[in-house]
Protein backbone atom coordinates (compact mmCIF):
# COMPACT_ATOMS: atom_id res chain seq x y z
CA UNK A 1 0.00 0.00 0.00
CA UNK A 2 0.99 3.77 0.05
CA UNK A 3 3.16 5.30 3.08
CA UNK A 4 1.51 7.65 4.75
CA UNK A 5 3.70 10.45 3.74
CA UNK A 6 2.72 9.84 0.11
CA UNK A 7 -0.96 9.22 1.01
CA UNK A 8 -0.56 12.65 3.02
CA UNK A 9 0.68 14.15 -0.19
CA UNK A 10 -1.71 12.80 -2.49
CA UNK A 11 -4.25 14.55 -0.38
CA UNK A 12 -2.78 17.40 -0.13
CA UNK A 13 -3.92 20.59 -2.19
CA UNK A 14 -2.47 22.07 -5.21
CA UNK A 15 -2.15 25.61 -2.83
CA UNK A 16 -0.86 24.13 -0.41
CA UNK A 17 1.99 22.08 -2.24
CA UNK A 18 2.54 25.48 -4.18
CA UNK A 19 3.06 27.40 -0.30
CA UNK A 20 5.28 24.62 0.28
CA UNK A 21 7.24 24.68 -2.61
CA UNK A 22 7.61 28.57 -1.47
CA UNK A 23 9.04 27.93 1.62
CA UNK A 24 11.74 25.45 -0.81
CA UNK A 25 10.51 22.44 0.08
CA UNK A 26 11.55 19.84 -2.75
CA UNK A 27 8.71 16.93 -1.99
CA UNK A 28 6.40 19.41 -2.35
CA UNK A 29 7.45 19.99 -6.30
CA UNK A 30 7.95 16.05 -6.60
CA UNK A 31 4.28 15.72 -5.35
CA UNK A 32 2.70 18.14 -7.96
CA UNK A 33 5.14 16.51 -10.62
CA UNK A 34 3.54 12.88 -10.08
CA UNK A 35 0.37 14.75 -9.84
CA UNK A 36 0.32 16.10 -13.00
CA UNK A 37 3.37 15.24 -15.67
CA UNK A 38 1.66 12.25 -17.03
CA UNK A 39 -1.53 14.86 -18.15
CA UNK A 40 1.11 17.52 -19.87
CA UNK A 41 3.53 14.87 -20.88
CA UNK A 42 0.32 13.16 -23.45
CA UNK A 43 -0.68 16.65 -24.46
CA UNK A 44 3.30 17.69 -25.55
CA UNK A 45 4.02 14.60 -27.05
CA UNK A 46 0.56 15.17 -29.34
CA UNK A 47 1.69 17.84 -30.03
CA UNK A 48 5.48 17.70 -30.99
CA UNK A 49 5.51 13.69 -31.46
CA UNK A 50 9.02 14.49 -30.24
CA UNK A 51 9.53 12.63 -27.04
CA UNK A 52 12.75 14.42 -26.53
CA UNK A 53 11.54 17.59 -26.94
CA UNK A 54 8.56 16.99 -24.98
CA UNK A 55 10.28 15.84 -22.22
CA UNK A 56 12.68 19.01 -22.53
CA UNK A 57 9.48 21.18 -22.06
CA UNK A 58 8.18 18.93 -19.39
CA UNK A 59 11.18 19.54 -16.95
CA UNK A 60 11.29 23.37 -17.34
CA UNK A 61 7.80 24.07 -17.20
CA UNK A 62 8.55 22.49 -13.29
CA UNK A 63 11.44 24.25 -13.21
CA UNK A 64 10.18 27.12 -13.85
CA UNK A 65 6.84 26.92 -11.22
CA UNK A 66 9.88 25.95 -8.59
CA UNK A 67 11.58 29.32 -9.48
CA UNK A 68 8.51 31.71 -9.34
CA UNK A 69 6.24 29.76 -7.82
CA UNK A 70 5.59 32.83 -5.55
CA UNK A 71 4.18 34.67 -8.16
CA UNK A 72 1.46 32.17 -8.35
CA UNK A 73 -2.00 32.92 -7.02
CA UNK A 74 -4.05 30.37 -6.35
CA UNK A 75 -7.10 32.27 -5.60
CA UNK A 76 -6.81 33.84 -8.99
CA UNK A 77 -7.21 30.70 -11.24
CA UNK A 78 -6.04 26.64 -11.21
CA UNK A 79 -2.50 25.59 -11.17
CA UNK A 80 -3.79 22.33 -13.06
CA UNK A 81 -5.38 24.79 -15.89
CA UNK A 82 -1.74 26.89 -16.25
CA UNK A 83 0.02 23.71 -16.54
CA UNK A 84 -2.29 22.67 -19.03
CA UNK A 85 -2.54 26.21 -21.02
CA UNK A 86 2.18 27.16 -20.63
CA UNK A 87 2.68 23.48 -21.98
CA UNK A 88 0.41 23.66 -25.22
CA UNK A 89 1.75 27.22 -25.60
CA UNK A 90 5.40 26.73 -25.47
CA UNK A 91 4.81 22.78 -27.48
CA UNK A 92 2.63 25.16 -30.30
CA UNK A 93 5.44 27.72 -30.03
CA UNK A 94 8.42 24.84 -30.58
CA UNK A 95 6.45 23.07 -33.44
CA UNK A 96 5.81 26.53 -35.50
CA UNK A 97 9.68 27.86 -34.19
CA UNK A 98 8.33 31.06 -32.84
CA UNK A 99 10.27 32.54 -30.06
CA UNK A 100 9.01 30.69 -26.51
CA UNK A 101 6.11 32.83 -24.67
CA UNK A 102 7.92 36.13 -23.48
CA UNK A 103 6.84 37.48 -19.92
CA UNK A 104 5.50 36.69 -16.67
CA UNK A 105 3.25 33.47 -17.63
CA UNK A 106 2.59 32.97 -14.36
CA UNK A 107 0.85 36.47 -13.93
CA UNK A 108 -0.53 36.28 -17.28
CA UNK A 109 -2.67 33.09 -18.03
CA UNK A 110 -4.93 33.44 -15.27
CA UNK A 111 -7.03 30.12 -15.66
CA UNK A 112 -9.99 28.94 -14.21
CA UNK A 113 -10.87 25.32 -14.63
CA UNK A 114 -14.18 24.49 -13.07
CA UNK A 115 -13.07 20.55 -12.58
CA UNK A 116 -10.83 19.96 -9.81
CA UNK A 117 -8.15 17.62 -11.38
CA UNK A 118 -6.14 17.10 -8.05
CA UNK A 119 -6.93 13.35 -7.92
CA UNK A 120 -5.87 10.97 -10.38
CA UNK A 121 -9.72 9.73 -10.66
CA UNK A 122 -10.64 13.14 -11.40
CA UNK A 123 -8.30 13.19 -14.35
CA UNK A 124 -9.52 9.88 -15.48
CA UNK A 125 -12.85 11.05 -15.26
CA UNK A 126 -12.36 14.03 -17.13
CA UNK A 127 -10.28 11.76 -19.52
CA UNK A 128 -13.06 9.95 -20.51
CA UNK A 129 -15.83 12.94 -20.82
CA UNK A 130 -13.65 14.91 -22.94
CA UNK A 131 -13.31 11.85 -25.77
CA UNK A 132 -16.65 11.12 -25.63
CA UNK A 133 -17.72 14.83 -26.18
CA UNK A 134 -15.34 14.87 -29.37
CA UNK A 135 -16.39 11.41 -30.13
CA UNK A 136 -20.30 13.23 -30.49
CA UNK A 137 -18.78 16.52 -32.48
CA UNK A 138 -19.51 16.06 -36.46
CA UNK A 139 -16.26 14.43 -37.77
CA UNK A 140 -14.94 18.02 -39.81
CA UNK A 141 -15.48 19.99 -36.44
CA UNK A 142 -13.85 17.67 -34.59
CA UNK A 143 -10.91 17.70 -37.61
CA UNK A 144 -11.15 22.01 -36.99
CA UNK A 145 -11.20 21.79 -33.27
CA UNK A 146 -7.88 19.23 -33.11
CA UNK A 147 -6.14 21.15 -35.88
CA UNK A 148 -6.55 24.40 -33.90
CA UNK A 149 -6.20 22.71 -30.60
CA UNK A 150 -2.97 20.24 -31.59
CA UNK A 151 -1.39 22.04 -34.48
CA UNK A 152 -2.13 25.71 -33.02
CA UNK A 153 -3.74 26.57 -36.57
CA UNK A 154 -6.02 29.84 -36.69
CA UNK A 155 -9.20 29.68 -39.09
CA UNK A 156 -6.88 31.28 -42.63
CA UNK A 157 -4.60 28.20 -41.82
CA UNK A 158 -7.21 25.43 -41.65
CA UNK A 159 -9.41 26.68 -44.62
CA UNK A 160 -5.78 26.50 -46.36
CA UNK A 161 -4.76 23.16 -44.84
CA UNK A 162 -8.33 21.96 -45.79
CA UNK A 163 -9.30 23.73 -48.48
CA UNK A 164 -12.57 24.46 -47.10
CA UNK A 165 -13.82 28.25 -47.42
CA UNK A 166 -12.95 30.46 -44.45
CA UNK A 167 -16.42 31.15 -43.54
CA UNK A 168 -17.29 27.12 -43.59
CA UNK A 169 -14.17 26.72 -41.30
CA UNK A 170 -15.24 29.75 -38.31
CA UNK A 171 -19.12 28.39 -38.44
CA UNK A 172 -17.54 24.52 -37.95
CA UNK A 173 -15.55 25.95 -34.86
CA UNK A 174 -17.90 28.42 -33.11
CA UNK A 175 -20.68 25.22 -33.35
CA UNK A 176 -17.98 23.06 -32.10
CA UNK A 177 -16.81 25.31 -29.07
CA UNK A 178 -20.29 25.75 -28.27
CA UNK A 179 -21.45 21.86 -28.39
CA UNK A 180 -18.37 21.21 -26.18
CA UNK A 181 -19.11 24.14 -23.36
CA UNK A 182 -22.56 22.52 -23.37
CA UNK A 183 -21.48 19.42 -22.95
CA UNK A 184 -18.85 19.72 -21.24
CA UNK A 185 -20.00 22.10 -18.54
CA UNK A 186 -23.44 21.89 -18.51
CA UNK B 1 -12.72 48.50 -31.26
CA UNK B 2 -11.18 48.21 -27.35
CA UNK B 3 -14.74 49.40 -26.08
CA UNK B 4 -16.82 47.05 -27.49
CA UNK B 5 -17.65 43.45 -25.60
CA UNK B 6 -16.54 40.78 -28.09
CA UNK B 7 -20.40 40.15 -30.03
CA UNK B 8 -20.35 36.56 -29.00
CA UNK B 9 -20.25 34.22 -26.17
CA UNK B 10 -18.04 31.84 -28.03
CA UNK B 11 -15.30 34.15 -29.12
CA UNK B 12 -13.74 34.07 -25.44
CA UNK B 13 -13.39 30.32 -26.78
CA UNK B 14 -12.47 30.86 -30.07
CA UNK B 15 -9.26 33.28 -28.41
CA UNK B 16 -8.36 30.67 -25.84
CA UNK B 17 -8.28 27.76 -28.50
CA UNK B 18 -5.58 30.52 -30.61
CA UNK B 19 -8.01 30.46 -33.53
CA UNK B 20 -8.79 34.20 -34.33
CA UNK B 21 -6.68 35.74 -37.12
CA UNK B 22 -4.23 38.64 -36.19
CA UNK B 23 -6.99 41.54 -36.38
CA UNK B 24 -9.36 39.71 -35.08
CA UNK B 25 -7.21 38.28 -32.21
CA UNK B 26 -5.46 41.89 -31.66
CA UNK B 27 -8.80 43.42 -31.20
CA UNK B 28 -10.00 40.71 -28.69
CA UNK B 29 -6.85 41.47 -26.95
CA UNK B 30 -6.95 45.26 -26.73
CA UNK B 31 -10.55 45.08 -25.42
CA UNK B 32 -9.67 42.41 -22.47
CA UNK B 33 -6.76 44.28 -21.50
CA UNK B 34 -8.83 47.21 -20.03
CA UNK B 35 -11.73 45.47 -19.06
CA UNK B 36 -12.38 42.99 -15.91
CA UNK B 37 -15.05 41.20 -16.86
CA UNK B 38 -14.29 40.25 -20.14
CA UNK B 39 -10.86 38.84 -18.51
CA UNK B 40 -12.73 36.98 -16.01
CA UNK B 41 -14.61 35.58 -18.90
CA UNK B 42 -11.52 34.55 -20.90
CA UNK B 43 -10.02 33.36 -17.70
CA UNK B 44 -12.85 30.24 -17.74
CA UNK B 45 -12.27 30.26 -21.78
CA UNK B 46 -9.27 29.35 -21.35
CA UNK B 47 -10.32 26.90 -18.85
CA UNK B 48 -12.75 25.03 -20.96
CA UNK B 49 -10.07 25.09 -23.82
CA UNK B 50 -7.56 24.18 -21.78
CA UNK B 51 -8.91 20.27 -20.85
CA UNK B 52 -9.45 19.80 -24.25
CA UNK B 53 -5.49 18.32 -23.44
CA UNK B 54 -7.22 15.29 -21.97
CA UNK B 55 -8.15 14.05 -25.81
CA UNK B 56 -4.50 13.15 -26.04
CA UNK B 57 -3.28 9.11 -25.67
CA UNK B 58 -1.90 9.42 -21.98
CA UNK B 59 2.04 9.13 -22.48
CA UNK B 60 4.06 8.46 -19.18
CA UNK B 61 7.18 10.08 -18.93
CA UNK B 62 10.41 8.55 -18.37
CA UNK B 63 11.68 8.20 -14.88
CA UNK B 64 14.50 10.12 -15.88
CA UNK B 65 12.64 13.65 -16.76
CA UNK B 66 11.73 13.55 -13.15
CA UNK B 67 15.31 12.69 -11.82
CA UNK B 68 16.62 15.54 -13.41
CA UNK B 69 14.44 18.38 -12.32
CA UNK B 70 14.89 16.68 -8.94
CA UNK B 71 18.90 17.52 -9.29
CA UNK B 72 18.45 20.94 -11.03
CA UNK B 73 15.93 21.84 -7.96
CA UNK B 74 18.41 20.58 -5.13
CA UNK B 75 21.64 22.34 -7.23
CA UNK B 76 19.49 25.66 -7.49
CA UNK B 77 18.82 25.54 -3.56
CA UNK B 78 22.10 25.18 -2.61
CA UNK B 79 23.35 28.49 -4.58
CA UNK B 80 26.50 29.02 -5.94
CA UNK B 81 28.20 27.19 -3.03
CA UNK B 82 30.36 28.70 -0.18
CA UNK B 83 33.55 30.90 -0.75
CA UNK B 84 37.11 30.04 -0.05
CA UNK B 85 39.10 32.33 2.43
CA UNK B 86 42.28 34.03 0.42
CA UNK B 87 45.10 34.06 2.02
CA UNK B 88 47.84 37.40 1.48
CA UNK B 89 51.84 36.18 1.69
CA UNK B 90 52.35 39.43 2.70
CA UNK B 91 56.62 40.74 1.86
CA UNK B 92 59.37 38.04 4.32
CA UNK B 93 61.86 40.63 2.65
CA UNK B 94 60.82 43.23 4.94
CA UNK B 95 62.92 41.84 7.79
CA UNK B 96 62.10 41.99 11.62
CA UNK B 97 59.44 41.01 13.75
CA UNK B 98 56.89 40.86 11.00
CA UNK B 99 58.83 38.96 8.89
CA UNK B 100 59.25 36.59 11.52
CA UNK B 101 55.44 36.56 12.45
CA UNK B 102 55.08 35.56 8.81
CA UNK B 103 57.39 33.07 8.75
CA UNK B 104 55.50 31.20 11.38
CA UNK B 105 51.97 32.63 10.30
CA UNK B 106 52.25 31.53 6.68
CA UNK B 107 52.74 27.90 6.87
CA UNK B 108 49.62 28.06 9.76
CA UNK B 109 47.67 30.28 7.29
CA UNK B 110 47.83 28.38 4.43
CA UNK B 111 47.70 24.93 5.88
CA UNK B 112 44.70 26.83 7.30
CA UNK B 113 43.42 27.46 3.49
CA UNK B 114 43.85 23.93 2.17
CA UNK B 115 41.79 22.56 5.19
CA UNK B 116 39.24 24.96 4.41
CA UNK B 117 39.22 23.92 0.66
CA UNK B 118 39.32 20.52 1.88
CA UNK B 119 36.40 21.05 4.18
CA UNK B 120 34.33 22.65 1.77
CA UNK B 121 35.05 19.85 -1.04
CA UNK B 122 34.07 17.12 1.12
CA UNK B 123 31.30 19.29 2.10
CA UNK B 124 29.90 19.38 -1.41
CA UNK B 125 30.53 15.80 -1.95
CA UNK B 126 28.73 14.87 0.85
CA UNK B 127 25.32 17.41 -0.38
CA UNK B 128 25.65 15.88 -3.93
CA UNK B 129 25.40 12.40 -2.15
CA UNK B 130 22.54 13.32 0.50
CA UNK B 131 20.81 14.62 -3.08
CA UNK B 132 21.60 11.75 -4.43
CA UNK B 133 19.76 9.48 -1.97
CA UNK B 134 17.08 12.05 -1.15
CA UNK B 135 16.27 11.31 -4.82
CA UNK B 136 17.03 7.44 -4.60
CA UNK B 137 14.46 7.04 -1.35
CA UNK B 138 11.79 8.80 -2.91
CA UNK B 139 12.06 6.42 -6.43
CA UNK B 140 12.22 3.64 -4.52
CA UNK B 141 9.20 4.85 -2.42
CA UNK B 142 7.06 5.12 -5.66
CA UNK B 143 8.63 1.75 -7.07
CA UNK B 144 7.40 0.36 -3.43
CA UNK B 145 3.75 1.85 -3.72
CA UNK B 146 3.64 0.75 -7.07
CA UNK B 147 4.84 -3.02 -6.29
CA UNK B 148 2.17 -3.43 -3.24
CA UNK B 149 -0.58 -1.61 -5.76
CA UNK B 150 0.37 -4.38 -8.79
CA UNK B 151 0.44 -7.01 -5.72
CA UNK B 152 -2.96 -6.15 -4.76
CA UNK B 153 -3.69 -6.55 -8.61
CA UNK B 154 -2.24 -9.89 -9.12
CA UNK B 155 -3.80 -11.03 -5.71
CA UNK B 156 -7.54 -10.08 -6.91
CA UNK B 157 -9.55 -12.84 -8.44
CA UNK B 158 -11.62 -10.71 -11.24
CA UNK B 159 -8.25 -9.67 -12.70
CA UNK B 160 -7.34 -11.06 -15.77
CA UNK B 161 -3.40 -12.25 -16.70
CA UNK B 162 -2.99 -12.00 -20.80
CA UNK B 163 -0.10 -12.83 -22.09
CA UNK B 164 0.78 -10.98 -25.32
CA UNK B 165 2.08 -12.99 -28.20
CA UNK B 166 4.98 -11.60 -31.16
CA UNK B 167 2.78 -11.36 -34.51
CA UNK B 168 4.62 -12.78 -37.39
CA UNK B 169 7.35 -10.69 -38.80
CA UNK B 170 7.03 -7.82 -36.12
CA UNK B 171 9.99 -7.92 -33.33
CA UNK B 172 10.20 -10.62 -30.77
CA UNK B 173 8.97 -9.60 -27.50
CA UNK B 174 11.79 -12.43 -26.04
CA UNK B 175 9.64 -15.26 -26.25
CA UNK B 176 5.89 -16.38 -25.11
CA UNK B 177 5.36 -15.39 -21.78
CA UNK B 178 7.92 -12.27 -21.97
CA UNK B 179 5.12 -9.26 -22.02
CA UNK B 180 1.91 -9.57 -20.42
CA UNK B 181 -0.59 -7.25 -19.17
CA UNK B 182 -2.58 -7.62 -15.86
CA UNK B 183 -6.46 -6.05 -16.14
CA UNK B 184 -8.76 -5.45 -13.85
CA UNK B 185 -12.01 -4.47 -15.18
CA UNK B 186 -14.00 -3.47 -12.08
CA UNK B 187 -10.93 -0.88 -11.03
CA UNK B 188 -10.13 -0.26 -14.23
CA UNK B 189 -6.31 -0.81 -13.71
CA UNK B 190 -3.63 -2.21 -16.29
CA UNK B 191 -0.32 -2.96 -15.91
CA UNK B 192 1.89 -4.24 -18.86
CA UNK B 193 5.39 -5.78 -18.68
CA UNK B 194 7.23 -6.20 -21.69
CA UNK B 195 10.58 -6.68 -23.69
CA UNK B 196 10.78 -4.96 -27.62
CA UNK B 197 13.58 -3.45 -29.07
CA UNK B 198 13.66 0.14 -29.70
CA UNK B 199 10.94 1.31 -31.93
CA UNK B 200 12.11 3.13 -34.92
CA UNK B 201 13.08 6.70 -34.05
CA UNK B 202 10.17 8.54 -35.69
CA UNK B 203 7.84 5.85 -33.81
CA UNK B 204 6.51 4.32 -30.78
CA UNK B 205 4.72 1.48 -29.51
CA UNK B 206 1.07 1.94 -28.16
CA UNK B 207 -0.66 -0.34 -26.25
CA UNK B 208 -4.41 -1.03 -26.75
CA UNK B 209 -7.02 -2.17 -24.64
CA UNK B 210 -9.80 -3.94 -27.39
CA UNK B 211 -13.37 -3.86 -26.09
CA UNK B 212 -15.73 -6.55 -26.58
CA UNK B 213 -17.79 -3.72 -28.53
CA UNK B 214 -16.47 -0.30 -29.60
CA UNK B 215 -13.20 1.39 -30.85
CA UNK B 216 -9.53 0.05 -29.27
CA UNK B 217 -8.63 2.63 -26.16
CA UNK B 218 -5.06 3.88 -25.87
CA UNK B 219 -3.51 2.93 -22.76
CA UNK B 220 -0.32 4.49 -23.16
CA UNK B 221 2.53 5.24 -25.41
CA UNK B 222 6.13 3.86 -24.85
CA UNK B 223 9.78 3.91 -25.88
CA UNK B 224 11.88 1.46 -24.46
CA UNK B 225 15.26 1.45 -24.58
CA UNK B 226 17.15 -1.97 -26.21
CA UNK B 227 17.44 -4.91 -23.52
CA UNK B 228 15.49 -2.78 -21.02
CA UNK B 229 12.23 -4.16 -19.85
CA UNK B 230 9.19 -1.13 -20.18
CA UNK B 231 6.45 -1.43 -17.41
CA UNK B 232 3.60 0.84 -17.33
CA UNK B 233 0.46 0.86 -15.02
CA UNK B 234 -2.41 2.87 -15.85
CA UNK B 235 -5.85 3.73 -15.15
CA UNK B 236 -8.71 3.37 -17.48
CA UNK B 237 -12.29 3.66 -17.34
CA UNK B 238 -14.10 1.26 -15.24
CA UNK B 239 -15.87 -1.38 -16.06
CA UNK B 240 -14.87 -2.34 -19.36
CA UNK B 241 -14.83 -5.67 -20.50
CA UNK B 242 -11.63 -6.20 -22.84
CA UNK B 243 -12.02 -8.55 -26.21
CA UNK B 244 -7.81 -8.45 -26.20
CA UNK B 245 -4.94 -6.50 -25.43
CA UNK B 246 -2.27 -5.30 -28.43
CA UNK B 247 0.82 -3.09 -29.20
CA UNK B 248 1.01 -1.62 -32.04
CA UNK B 249 3.77 0.48 -34.03
CA UNK B 250 2.49 3.77 -34.35
CA UNK B 251 4.18 7.61 -35.16
CA UNK B 252 6.34 9.02 -32.56
CA UNK B 253 3.56 10.16 -29.50
CA UNK B 254 0.90 8.02 -30.67
CA UNK B 255 -2.25 8.02 -32.20
CA UNK B 256 -5.87 8.63 -31.07
CA UNK B 257 -6.75 4.88 -32.91
CA UNK B 258 -4.50 2.16 -34.46
CA UNK B 259 -2.90 2.61 -37.86
CA UNK B 260 0.07 0.96 -37.52
CA UNK B 261 1.21 -2.79 -37.94
CA UNK B 262 0.55 -5.16 -34.74
CA UNK B 263 3.28 -5.99 -33.27
CA UNK B 264 2.06 -8.18 -29.74
CA UNK B 265 -1.60 -9.26 -29.77
CA UNK B 266 -3.13 -10.80 -26.48
CA UNK B 267 -7.18 -12.45 -26.58
CA UNK B 268 -8.49 -13.13 -23.68
CA UNK B 269 -9.55 -15.91 -23.72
Amino acid sequence: MVTAEKRAELKATDASLIDRIVQRDESALAALYDRYAGMLSSVLNRILRDTQAAEEILQDIFYQLWRNAAQFDSSRGSLSGWLLVIARNRAISRLRRHNPASGDELNENTVVVASNLESSVAQQQLMTRVKSALDNLPKEQRAAIELAYFEGLTHSEIAQRTGDPLGTVKTRLRSAVETLKRDLHS
Amino acid sequence: MSSDHPTRAEDFDLYALGALDDAERKAFESHVASCADCAKKLAAARGRIAILAFAAPPVVPSPGVKETLMRQVIASAEGPGGSVARVHPGHAEDGGVFARWWAVLLPVAGAFALATVLLWLHNEQLDRQLADLRNTIEQQKQELAETRHQADLIAARETLVVPLWSQKGMPDAHGEGHARVLYNSKEGMMTYDGWLPSAPADKSYQLWLVPMSGAPISAGVFNPKNGEMSHMMMKLPAGVTAKAFAVSLEPAGGMPQPTGPMVLVGPTS
